[in-house]
């Protein structure tokens, strides 16, 4: 009796309680199920979404502008805001033992290499959804939430190790300006009320970085490209467009610089791993990002269907091969 | 001295500079205790116990209470200005040291207990290092006594089956009770006490009477799992819990409640002032220090001082105006009367300020709030649901003696249920045991 009530409980878990704590706690677990078997997979945070404040002549998503030039092939996204390749990592861990899936976009952020987005506080959540992309028993799963087998900074925790990185993080522009916060420190628009000074800042906090190995997200970025290289997957990174205009009128071209030689810092580590990157880093107009007091990869339909076309050409490419 | 050593590194591994305040304490009442001991002139005796309470006492008012003496008591009455509190703020930035009122009260108990010949000193200071801090009630308890533990930490323990059977089962009840039911708990909690403007009466009431069972179950089942890896060691701690919202009064709430703190307060300060054989004036100043000094003792807040005070005057009216024989019948009122008092004086232990608590309290009466939207699991309600009325069933007993008088299919089945159910109903938000705080 006591192993049969045990076994009736395990049976009834992943259909009842699992699945109502994946629905509020890991979404994209269900996604996977339901798209395991698409031909294409498209890996994205916000920036597939249209604004929600601008009226658009065709309100679709970025990958459904892919799509358009592949009509025979079934085209899936996931899009997740705030997700990065250290999530989407997770994900193509379950497409590698449990999908059919062979060709994935996965979108580069260039902002998702920076210590704001690195140590952002929304990384618990993400980190704890992670938990359940992985391919244990779902008893196991859900324990290892409880038991925070994650990255489970607090907040605190995070914002102290983001304010270092800001600190010590050396910036190649000239001194005092060479750490993101003595660059906030000077006088650049006036005080720190006034609205351009404080959008500069945040150019300088998002794109105020160096890449190099020890980058956490470029390490997941290696992860991804080993593991497509060991399955033979098609695989493409989508380095999307940044708002370099702004950056260059707010904060200067020596920034736009330091943004270009990441991009093809990434370019060539990539490449050379049999990964092409798509860079578009310049390749959407000012007046195409939405979003005009933060830097965010947040496109009006005119520039999602820029990157959409460069990530087209470059796919079909691939998929001749 | 494995023991030890792991006792030191549990507690070291949290902040090590700590360490220095259990060793303080340790060499201080070691000392004491031996001196108390030997010298025949009661005033000797009472230099030697004064250099103990002033050690322990003084140990505690600086790292707990000096904060909030300075900004609550001196800057508040004008005796400070800001600038002397700010300077003083900078000035001792630090954490409050985990545990130290558990620690300073059970060495205390010590040399007490020495002071009036009840226990004969310990020779050896390893020995006594160990009892003070041995690591499964370090941090949080329960508050044991030397006589109660000494023979037992100082034996040769031999592997028994039966103390892991015990104390294994014990540590998964505990799991149980903090893992599913707190930590379930705790972030609807948070929610409401957040919201207090935002939200409607009932859900006010609910997050009243929520905190009541979060705290129980938190603080419980931290007793239990700290029980539970006593006993797998060969060592009985003392129940710290027996249902204490079945109680019928104040007075057997504290006889059911945190028991281990309640006996310390009555052995160590309720009876050395005079205990019941006083007259009635001084009885009842003597209970309501009692219960103010417990209220303190939780925490440098005036919070935790009216809590303390409103046990203290709901014991002091029961006391004097309401028979302990009355008929059965009347059980019913008397348990909600009880359980009035014990819930409405939750609402100040959990909440950070005075004017929240008298919010809460306004808001929860008569509050206009629109409501809100609480994050509730749907299987939160049943989990706390099984914990309630398995405490009803272990009102007279324990979870150990309760399952050891089942036939091993049953043992098994429960032991199935409780891993079940934490493995995939434990809550998910980061949530420490709330009296690591104290």
């Amino acid at each position: 009796m006591t192993v049969g009530l045990l076994a009736l409980l395990l049976w009834l878990y992943p259909e009842g309680a699992y699945l109502h704590f994946v629905e509020g706690h890991a979404d994209q677990y269900l996604q996977f199920q339901k798209v395991k078997d698409c031909d294409v997979i498209y890996f994205s945070a916000s920036s597939n979404f249209p604004s929600e404040f601008v009226e658009e002549q065709d309100p679709r998503k970025l990958s459904q502008f892919i799509a358009d030039d592949f009509p025979n092939l079934r085209f899936e996204a996931f899009n997740k805001p705030a997700s990065h390749a250290g999530v989407f990592a997770h994900l193509l861990e379950m497409f590698r033992k449990d999908g059919d899936a062979k060709t994935f976009i996965v979108t580069m952020n260039l902002r998702s290499f920076g210590s704001d987005w690195v140590y952002s506080e929304l990384e618990t959540p993400l980190n704890q959804a992670a938990v359940c992309y992985n391919h244990r028993p779902n008893l196991i799963n859900r324990a290892l939430v409880s038991l925070r087998a994650y990255d489970d900074l607090s907040t605190e925790e995070r914002v102290a190790l983001r304010t270092q990185a800001w600190d010590s993080d050396p910036l190649p522009f000239p001194s005092p300006m060479n750490t993101v916060t003595s660059w906030c420190a000077v006088e650049k628009w006036g005080d720190w009320r006034n609205p351009k000074r404080q959008l500069a800042d945040q150019f300088i906090k998002q794109y105020g970085f160096v890449l190099n190995e020890q980058n956490p997200r470029v390490q997941d970025f290696d992860k991804i490209a080993k593991m497509a290289q060991e399955e033979g997957w098609t695989m493409v990174f989508n380095l999307l467009a940044e708002n370099t205009q702004k950056a260059d009128s707010l904060v200067g071209s020596e920034l736009v610089g330091l943004m270009n030689d990441n991009a093809d810092w990434l370019d060539e580590r990539y490449e050379n791993m049999g990964i092409p990157v798509i860079n578009s880093l310049n390749a959407v107009d000012s007046k195409h990002f939405t979003d005009k007091d933060f830097p965010t990869e947040h496109y009006d339909d005119v520039g999602r269907k820029i990157i959409a076309k460069r990530v087209a050409v470059a796919l079909k490419k691939e998929l001749a091969k | 001295m494995l023991l030890l050593a792991a006792s030191y590194f549990f507690y070291g591994f949290w902040k090590i500079e700590y360490l220095s305040l259990i060793i303080i304490s340790t060499t201080v009442d070691y000392f004491a205790a031996r001196y108390i001991h030997e010298q025949s002139s009661q005033l000797k005796k009472r230099i030697g116990l004064g250099v103990s309470l002033l050690t322990n006492l003084g140990l505690l008012a600086f790292f707990k209470y000096s904060g909030w003496f300075m900004e609550d008591v001196l800057f508040e009455t004008s005796v400070i200005d800001s600038e002397t509190l700010n300077s003083f703020n900078s000035f001792w930035d630090f954490a409050l040291p985990v545990g130290i009122s558990f620690y300073t009260f059970q060495t205390l108990g010590y040399t007490i207990d020495i002071y009036h010949g009840r226990v004969e000193p310990e020779r050896n200071p390893l020995k006594f290092a160990l009892f003070v801090s041995y690591f499964p009630q370090l941090v949080a308890g329960p508050i044991e006594r030397f006589s109660h533990l000494h023979k037992q930490l100082f034996q040769d323990v031999k592997f028994d089956y039966r103390n892991l059977q015990k104390g294994g089962r014990t540590i998964l009840y505990g799991l149980f009770i903090k893992m599913c039911v707190a930590d379930n708990v705790s972030p609807i909690v948070d929610q409401i006490f957040a919201n207090v403007e935002g939200a409607r009466s009932l859900q006010l009431i609910i997050g009243m009477l929520l905190f009541g069972l979060q705290i129980y179950s938190d603080f419980h089942g931290y007793s239990l799992i700290a029980i539970g890896s006593a006993r797998i060691l060969g060592v009985e701690l003392m129940d710290n819990f027996r249902a204490p919202y079945l109680s019928t009064s104040i007075r057997e709430f504290w006889s059911r409640w945190h028991i281990s703190l309640s006996t310390w307060f009555r052995d160590y300060l309720y009876i050395p002032m005079g205990g019941s054989k006083v007259g009635r004036t001084k009885l009842m100043i003597n209970i309501l220090v009692v219960f103010l000094v417990s209220g303190l003792w939780h925490g440098a807040n005036w919070t935790f001082v009216i809590w303390g005070a409103m046990h203290g005057l709901a014991y002091l009216l029961e006391r004097w105006f309401i028979s302990r024989d009355t008929a059965r019948w009347l059980d019913l009122f008397k348990w909600g009367s009880t359980m009035l008092i014990v819930f409405v004086a939750w609402i100040f232990f959990r909440s950070p300020s005075l004017t929240h608590a008298s919010l809460y309290i306004t808001e929860m009466i008569g509050g206009e709030g629109t409501g809100i939207d609480l994050d509730w699991e749907p299987y939160v309600a049943s989990i706390a649901g099984i914990f309630i009325l398995s405490d009803i069933r272990l009102r007279n007993t324990s979870f150990d003696q309760w399952i050891d008088e089942r036939s091993v299919y049953a043992r098994w089945t429960v032991y199935g249920l409780l891993l079940f159910f934490i493995l995939g109903f434990a809550g998910t938000v980061r949530h420490p045991f709330i009296y690591f705080q104290f």
